[in-house]
């Protein structure tokens, strides 16, 4: 019997550990026929942990394991396992491996497979380290991790050369915006946006260790923390801690990074961009909010103040997302969008829990495990499209439809689970969400609950748009390649019908929160917004086109990338400009001005010297001069 | 006797050995005579051993001579050790690619390099030593060795207009010394002595000057002029030396004094921390306008120097973050250097980053090594992650949730992290430019990979955990001299 340790380090060391053959043979012996063999220990490697993470799932009783690190500052390995971790750490390691096993095909024949793998396999041990971790500091670690795999994976194809991996129609202005984006640049972005939220993180984390001198989310006395700080501390600080969630989860205004994001591999967008990474943000927030029980703090201000900016931040972020991807032509794009409107809605349920209790953290969870399947999915069958039609943007009809059966019937389905057509899964998770949002209708009033309905009737159009516009009305693809893939059809496969596995747990009660899904899911208002979602699904199956500045408003994203391209690097640039000029001034003073000053002066002196004394004669008697006439001013 | 003190004698000793082989065994020799107290400083830290050794006394008002280490010191010494012996191997490709640059001024390539060793390991060792005395005055006497050795240096074999750029160098730094000299005398008349731990009083005047000269030194906003200068015209193995690990002794200076005396700080310290994060800051700004690598990395190291200011205000938790913001910025800034030296070396004196991008292409193992160095710099999965922990628990615990000190070190600590990521896509991504994939010799980057690997392990145990232990006992514990 192993240890609970080495079982924990082998989790976490074996993805990366079996990543490495294949990087270090790729920096000595790039594109060698057998180091295109070694990928396939990087996904043993996954494998491996996905058996460890079942066997969490299955065996491992709920608590805390603690591994000692910095035992002198009170900062050590934490690991947790209670509902959240067990589950999300199983999505995580399964997802990971599918994508993994996908990736095999998908990259076969890349440029660059030492840096996808080692950043692939070292994302999905950071994310493991994310979901298991209690203690912040260690979160941070896998935190930080996150963010430079994202960054080595968007800029992937670093050459900028490739046509396929931009985002937007390259070439194209709107006034002085660039509207298409490189790999390298998507990269930069992301990094840059997310960095803007981890420092505040970062210095949240620190000042709770200031505070309270432990760092442990589960043991931290948070109610005492938010009583001692009163209500605006309260407010800086969560906020400051959200910063990371929020730019992470790429909510307003921190959106712009995850759409260019789409640069990257389709692997990598399926598992960081859509599944997990971006997940990560509101999964730390339901974390946090479940060991915080906001639910019994309803006396203080701040708290309830933060929350009710999380709910509408998380709506408002979510109406924002569908309505983009709604407008949206590029395939990737268009799930990126989603994502985006998706997890403002696993925001805002979770934020709900401050009035209804740790239900909302369930139900946002729930719907965080649906739409990480549906969407990986998705991700994944765009990815196939992509190969076979070598075309970023929606295309394919009924013919390509029978050519792709497989990516056709798994399209079908995901679209189906995700918008919440009843009686497929997301239906009851969204029943539960509109559920909760009805009950804050005394609380916070009605908006939350029109946001959520509209939301889910846009949601349910635009993927209908997308089966539509990829599989059934869609122009004849302009290249079809077929290249007889075996590996990526299955995983998508597998993928999709995990959805069936969560139906079957929601109907068949196998989870005691099931109950509460199928409770809601028979209530008559419910059945009225399956009924709405459905048939904004048909109407978009059958138009799912309408030409309209409107949808070229929404596909532009309302122009938001004005403020990343252009306002924020013209303040910074204008700063740089004064700071240079400042520079060049210091400078000249410093190494012409004085210099010279003294050169001049020296100058002069010498000249006194030139050895007439009718010179010295004058000089002595000017000197006489000047003390006469001083001493007669001062009255001597 | 303590071992440590066996171990650093080795480097001074071979310092005028090692003239005596040829080039690459010089090379080697000085790399194992600093890799030795390397290992033997950082046992030390790690174990938190201290000891005190006496030399001399001089009598009044300069008092005994001694040598002594402690956690601060053994962390200091660990560090300049490590990045002594890599750049030492470094040393060997990159002077003899400089050197036949040179050709015309030199006649004998092994002569030049014999006298290039001599003061490379002069100029190390005197920086070692400096970490470990006991005295102001012993430590002002190693402080002008160093200077001396690299401003000779700089003045042989630098680019540009190095004659003057070094005599720029030459006085900047005096101008710092001076000052310095003069406040330790101060405190030399007003204490009768000069050893550390005799020191009581420190008057306002002697703490100002020294604070002053330091400020040049290490450098602040204004001074930090000379910088960019000496950095960018210094050869580059000088540069990798003198960025991460000589300026930032100005901060061993003030944490020294500051452990002896600390009302100076703590009286002005609103000011000094609003004028470390306008440095860090204007620096940090000044970064995106350069075009010359090298010079882009001085302005980086202005800026990270205004953290060490910063840290210094923000008692106990603050002199930790400055410790381990010498640490990092040392194994990052070298690591950086040393690539700028790479690609100069590999790509005929290339350092316009405008002709750069997409060297990813060609030199893969120097651009991912680059990574590192940047990681360091912005605190991301490497040691500095803790100074800027510490530095940022430090706020908490001086000024309380105060908004605005924290956005501004925030930020400050954003556009490290923005700077750093803008110049490798400038540098190393985007659409290659058709240069051709050069032979790189094994000692122009696995020395990098070597601080790199280093800098990410220190932050697992058992590294983490012995060596903030130490430095907790020792800065925290009170039991320092």
């Amino acid at each position: 019997m192993i240890d609970i340790a080495t079982l924990l380090f082998l989790l976490f060391a074996t993805p990366v550990a079996f990543s490495l053959p294949i990087a270090f043979a790729w920096v000595y012996r790039p594109g060698a026929e057998w180091a295109r063999k070694l990928p396939i220990l990087s996904v043993f490697g996954l494998f491996v942990s996905l058996c460890i993470a079942l066997y969490i799932l299955f065996y491992f009783p709920n608590g805390t394991y603690t591994y000692p690190w910095l035992p002198d500052y009170n900062i050590n390995f934490v690991f947790i396992f209670d509902y959240l971790s067990k589950y999300m750490g199983a999505l995580t390691a399964l997802i990971a491996f599918l994508i993994g096993v996908y990736g095999l095909e998908y990259m076969k024949h890349d440029y660059r497979l030492g840096w996808y793998w080692f950043f692939f396999n070292m994302f999905t041990a950071s994310m493991l380290l994310v979901v298991y971790s209690d203690n912040l500091m260690l979160l941070l670690i896998g935190w930080e991790g996150l963010g430079l795999a994202s960054w080595g994976l968007i800029g992937h194809w670093f050459r900028d050369d490739d046509e396929l991996s931009y985002v937007g129609i390259i070439g194209r202005k709107v006034g002085p915006l660039n509207m298409f984006w490189s790999p390298s640049f998507g990269g930069w972005r992301a990094i840059s946006t997310i960095r803007f939220g981890d420092m505040p993180m970062f210095f949240a984390i620190a000042a709770i260790y200031a505070l309270t001198g432990n760092l442990n989310i589960s043991e931290i006395d948070w109610a005492g923390l938010f009583h001692h700080i009163g209500a605006i501390g309260t407010v800086i600080l969560i906020i400051a801690l959200l910063m990371g969630p929020f730019t992470k989860s790429a909510q307003l205004p921190f959106s712009e990074w995850l759409m260019t994001a789409m640069t990257g591999p389709t692997t990598v967008s399926a598992l960081l961009h859509s599944a997990t990474m971006v997940a990560a943000g509101t999964y730390l927030f339901m974390r946090l909010s479940w060991y915080i029980e906001p639910w019994k703090l309803h006396h203080m201000h701040g708290v309830e103040m933060v929350y009710l900016f999380v709910l509408f931040l998380g709506l408002i972020s979510a109406l924002y997302g569908a309505s983009v991807a709604l407008g949206c032509r590029e395939r990737k794009v268009l799930l990126a969008a989603s994502t985006m409107s998706s997890l403002g809605l696993m925001f805002a349920c979770a934020a709900a829990s401050f009035w209804l209790g740790k239900i909302a953290i369930y139900v946002a969870f729930w719907y965080l495990i649906v739409h990480a399947f549906a969407k990986a999915t998705l991700f994944l069958v765009a990815g196939h499209l992509i190969h076979a039609t070598h075309d970023r943007f929606c295309c394919g009809d009924l013919e390509l439809a029978k050519k792709m059966k497989v990516a056709f019937v798994a399209t079908v389905f995901a679209t189906l689970c995700l918008s919440g057509v009843p009686p497929f899964t997301a239906y009851w998770v969204k029943s539960a969400m509109d559920g909760i949002m009805h009950h804050l209708m005394h609380e916070v009033g009605s908006a939350p609950l029109y946001l959520l309905v509209t939301v889910s009737v846009i949601y349910s159009a635009f993927l209908a748009k997308f089966l539509s516009l990829n599989f059934i009305k869609g122009d004849k693809p302009k290249h079809l390649h077929l290249h007889g893939e075996v590996l990526m059809p299955i995983a998508y496969a597998v993928m999709v019908s995990m959805l069936a596995v969560l139906l079957y747990a929601i109907l068949g009660h196998a989870e005691p929160i099931a109950g509460e899904f199928v409770e809601k899911g028979f209530e008559r208002s419910s059945l009225a917004v399956g009924l709405a979602v459905l048939i904004s699904y048909v109407i978009a199956l059958v138009v799912p086109r309408l030409e309209s500045p409107i949808g070229r408003f929404l596909g532009d994203r309302m122009y938001m990338p004005a403020l990343n391209d252009y306002i924020i690097p013209k303040i910074g640039w204008a700063i740089a400009k004064i700071v240079d000029y400042g520079n060049r001034l210091i400078d000249t003073f410093c190494h012409q001005a004085i210099p010279e000053l003294i050169a001049t002066y020296s100058l002069g002196v010498r000249a006194i010297q030139s050895g007439y004394l009718k010179r010295y004669v004058k000089i002595a008697l000017g000197f006489v001069m000047v003390a006469l006439i001083v001493a007669s001013l001062v009255r001597w | 006797m303590n071992p440590v003190v066996y171990a650093i004698l080795i480097p001074l000793l071979v310092t005028f050995i090692a003239p005596f082989f040829r080039p690459r065994t010089a090379a080697i020799v000085s790399f194992v005579a600093f890799i030795i107290p390397f290992f033997v400083t950082l046992w030390a830290l790690l174990t938190n051993q201290s000891f005190e050794l006496p030399l001399m006394n001089l009598g009044k008002p300069i008092g005994e001579f001694y040598l002594f280490a402690d956690s601060i010191s053994n962390a200091f010494g660990a560090t300049i050790c490590l990045v002594s012996a890599m750049v030492a191997l470094y040393s060997l490709p990159y002077m003899k690619h400089r050197f036949e640059e040179m050709k015309d001024e030199i006649d004998d390539v092994t002569r030049e390099f014999r006298k290039y060793f001599l003061l490379f390991n002069l100029y190390a060792v005197s920086m070692l030593w400096l970490v470990y005395s006991g005295n102001l005055i012993l430590l002002y006497i190693f402080l002008e060795i160093s200077l001396l050795a690299s401003f000779l240096l700089i003045y042989k074999y630098g680019y540009g207009n190095r004659q003057w750029v070094a005599l720029l160098y030459f006085v900047w730094t005096h101008i710092a010394g001076v000052l310095t000299l003069i406040g330790f005398l101060m405190i030399a008349f007003e204490n009768s002595t000069l050893a550390l731990k005799s020191i009581t009083t420190v008057s306002f005047l002697a703490w100002l000057l020294i604070f002053l000269g330091m400020i040049v030194k290490l450098p602040g906003l204004g001074p930090h002029i000379w910088l960019p200068w000496a950095h960018a015209e210094a050869p580059t193995p000088v540069s990798a030396l003198l960025s991460p690990l000589t300026v930032g002794l100005a901060g061993y200076v003030l944490l020294r004094i500051y452990l002896v005396s600390p009302w100076f700080i703590n009286e002005f310290r609103n000011i000094i921390i609003a004028y470390g994060i306008l440095t860090s800051i204007y620096a940090g700004f000044s970064v995106f306008k350069q075009t010359d690598y090298k010079k882009l990395l001085a302005y980086s190291t202005v800026s990270q120097m205004g953290y060490m200011l910063i840290a210094l205000c923000l008692g106990s938790y603050g002199l930790l973050g400055v410790v381990i913001q010498y640490i990092s910025h040392a194994f990052g800034k070298s690591i950086l250097f040393m690539t700028a030296g790479g690609i100069i070396a590999l790509y005929h004196g290339l350092r316009d980053v405008n002709k750069m991008g997409g060297l990813h292409e060609y030199i893969p193992t120097i651009s991912n090594a680059a990574l590192i160095g940047f990681m360091n710099l912005s605190g991301i999965l490497a040691v500095g992650m803790f100074g800027e922990f510490f530095i940022l628990k430090g706020i908490v615990d001086v000024y309380g949730l105060d908004l605005k000190l924290i956005l501004a070190v925030v930020f400050v600590f954003i556009i490290s992290g923005w700077y750093s990521f803008y110049t490798l896509r400038k540098i190393f991504y985007g659409t290659p430019k058709g240069m051709e994939r050069p032979k790189i010799s094994r000692f122009l980057d696995t020395p990098l990979y070597v601080i790199g690997i280093i800098s990410i392990v220190f932050i697992f145990p058992p590294l983490a955990t012995l060596f903030l232990k130490s430095l907790k006992l020792c800065i925290l514990g009170g039991v320092c001299p």
